[in-house]
């Protein structure tokens, strides 16, 4: 992921000052910033949903996202979006789904409704179809929102897992717990990105 | 050729499972259309309702309750077709977008959602043709189903565009069954004498009720209306699309561009754990925009 002077207004209103962003492969790295610092802004315009005022955003490779809230058709079963998904990626099989599936352990709700699982098990299938083909470069916007502790150990597993494998993860977040397990961390301050010393805890 | 079938039948497929897991939506279709045919026929005076047929210039007297059906059954359709995509793009909105940044071809996945309105509709107003069947013979059954159909397609493009542009559930209820009242009060020669005006001629089902009224009471042709009615359409139909794809586009272009890696330095995350892969082997994606 490359980020370069992104700037981006609401009307006078400046939001981004200026974000400059370069993700190596093999990174798994943080951003924190609070309510209002312009977070969502910063992840609709790197994920392609807006485009900068100016600046530039690329991404070199798959690109995976994940959403904050649930993106689900609560019509369809697991399986159906994981069918409908793998058409969209053009995957041959579902052999990563299955392995994530496996890791974040819903594998039993496949033949479920989305509609009526719990919060919990339809973040883990939002982040499922983020991972199923296998992204080069994720961008995980408050990833483990819902998750009891195990899963949200296992979520950090997977991270660590991708980065190891060297993939490159971002993880955005209002408040960040286990700064320990990030290669590097930026604060969203004053619409730019500012470095943070990494410490065991939590940043608001 | 076999990748552009494959993603146009798994997007239909999912799109009728959409469909047909709207419950209230299915529950209006089986019963709210039997039951409002026969309450028209059952409550309205069977004396005759003279009025005049814009498009044949034919002077018909149907007996009121049958003119009431047709224009019930109309109005049935109609609201049921517009009320089930708009729902269905009201609530899948982020859903689609999510599949077409995932690679999802917007174009298939929008000839998918018209193939399932197709289906639906035709469906609808094959049900509503056969229920006014049942309670006295039109003159044109055929006729009658076609413009049930292109009111009904008309009415789902229309679900479609109010379900992309408008923020609450509601609102866009509310604005069918509006659009609905408006439609079908000016042009109902029962309720309205605004029937005759030359506004009429401008209303989302003008050539469907004109078709229709050739269809059940009269042997004349209703090509001009059919016609109309395929205009409206079009332009709906065209809407639709268009606000689809401003809500699905996509601020990062794919591009097959080699990267150049970029540099350690102030802002960069060097990784510094495991084994870097060859970058821009795959498709990459760029967002760029300068003032």
């Amino acid at each position: 992921m490359d980020v370069r002077d992104v700037h981006h207004s609401y009307r006078r209103h400046a939001v981004l000052r200026g974000v400059d962003l370069r993700l190596r492969p093999g990174t798994l790295a943080g951003i924190v910033g609070e309510n209002g610092a312009g977070k969502s802004t910063l992840l609709k315009i790197l994920s392609g949903e807006l485009a900068p005022d100016r600046g530039s955003v690329r991404h070199y490779g798959r690109f995976g996202y994940c959403p904050q809230s649930v993106v689900l058709d609560d019509s369809f079963t697991v399986r159906q979006h994981v069918d409908f998904f793998r058409t969209a990626f053009g995957l041959a099989d579902l052999r990563r789904a299955r392995e994530v599936m496996e890791v974040l352990a819903f594998t039993e709700y496949l033949d479920m409704r989305v509609g009526l699982l719990s919060g919990g098990s339809r973040q883990k299938l939002n982040l499922t179809l983020a991972l199923m083909h296998d992204p080069d470069v994720l961008l995980l916007d408050e990833p483990y929102q819902g998750f009891d502790w195990e899963t949200y150990l296992r979520f950090w597993e997977l991270a660590t897992e991708l980065r190891d494998t060297g993939r490159s993860v971002l993880v955005v977040s209002h408040l960040a717990y286990d700064l320990d397990r990030l290669d590097q961390l930026w604060r969203l301050e004053g619409g730019r990105l500012h470095r943070q010393e990494r410490r065991t805890g939590a940043a608001a | 050729m076999r990748r552009h079938w494959s993603l146009f039948t798994t997007a239909s497929r999912y799109a009728l499972v959409g469909h047909t897991r709207n419950r209230f939506a299915m529950l209006l279709v089986v019963v709210y259309i039997p039951l409002w045919i026969a309450l028209a026929c059952m409550t309205i005076p069977g004396g005759p309702a003279p009025f005049r047929l814009r498009a044949t210039g034919e002077i018909l007297s149907p007996p009121g309750n049958h003119l009431t059906q047709i224009t019930g059954a109309l109005n049935a359709v109609t609201l049921i077709a517009g009320f089930m995509m708009f729902v269905a793009t009201f609530t899948g909105g982020a859903f689609d977008r999510r599949l077409t940044m995932a690679g999802y071809p917007r174009y298939h996945l929008v000839l998918a959602k018209l193939s399932a309105l197709t289906l639906v509709c035709a469906a609808v107003a094959v049900y509503a043709t056969a229920a006014v069947g049942l309670a006295w013979p039109t003159r044109q059954p055929l006729v009658l189903t076609a413009a049930l159909f292109f009111a009904a397609m008309t009415y789902g493009a229309l679900g479609v565009v109010l379900g992309s542009v408008l923020r609450r559930e509601v609102e866009g209820m509310f604005a069918i069954l509006m659009i609905s009242i408006l439609d079908s009060a000016l042009q109902n020669p029962l309720s309205s004498s605004g029937s005759d005006s030359a506004l009429v001629c401008f209303l989302p089902t003008y050539g469907a009720v004109q078709a229709s009224m050739s269809a059940a009471f009269s042997g004349a042709s209703a090509a001009q209306g059919l016609a109309i009615q395929s205009l409206w359409l079009v332009g709906t139909a065209s809407a639709g699309f268009l606000v689809f794809r401003r809500r699905t586009r996509n601020a990062l272009p794919p591009q097959r561009t080699p990267p150049v890696p970029a540099p350690s330095g102030p802002g960069t995350a060097g990784g510094a754990h495991g084994t870097a892969p060859p970058v821009g082997y795959g498709p990459s994606a760029e967002s760029v925009q300068r003032r």
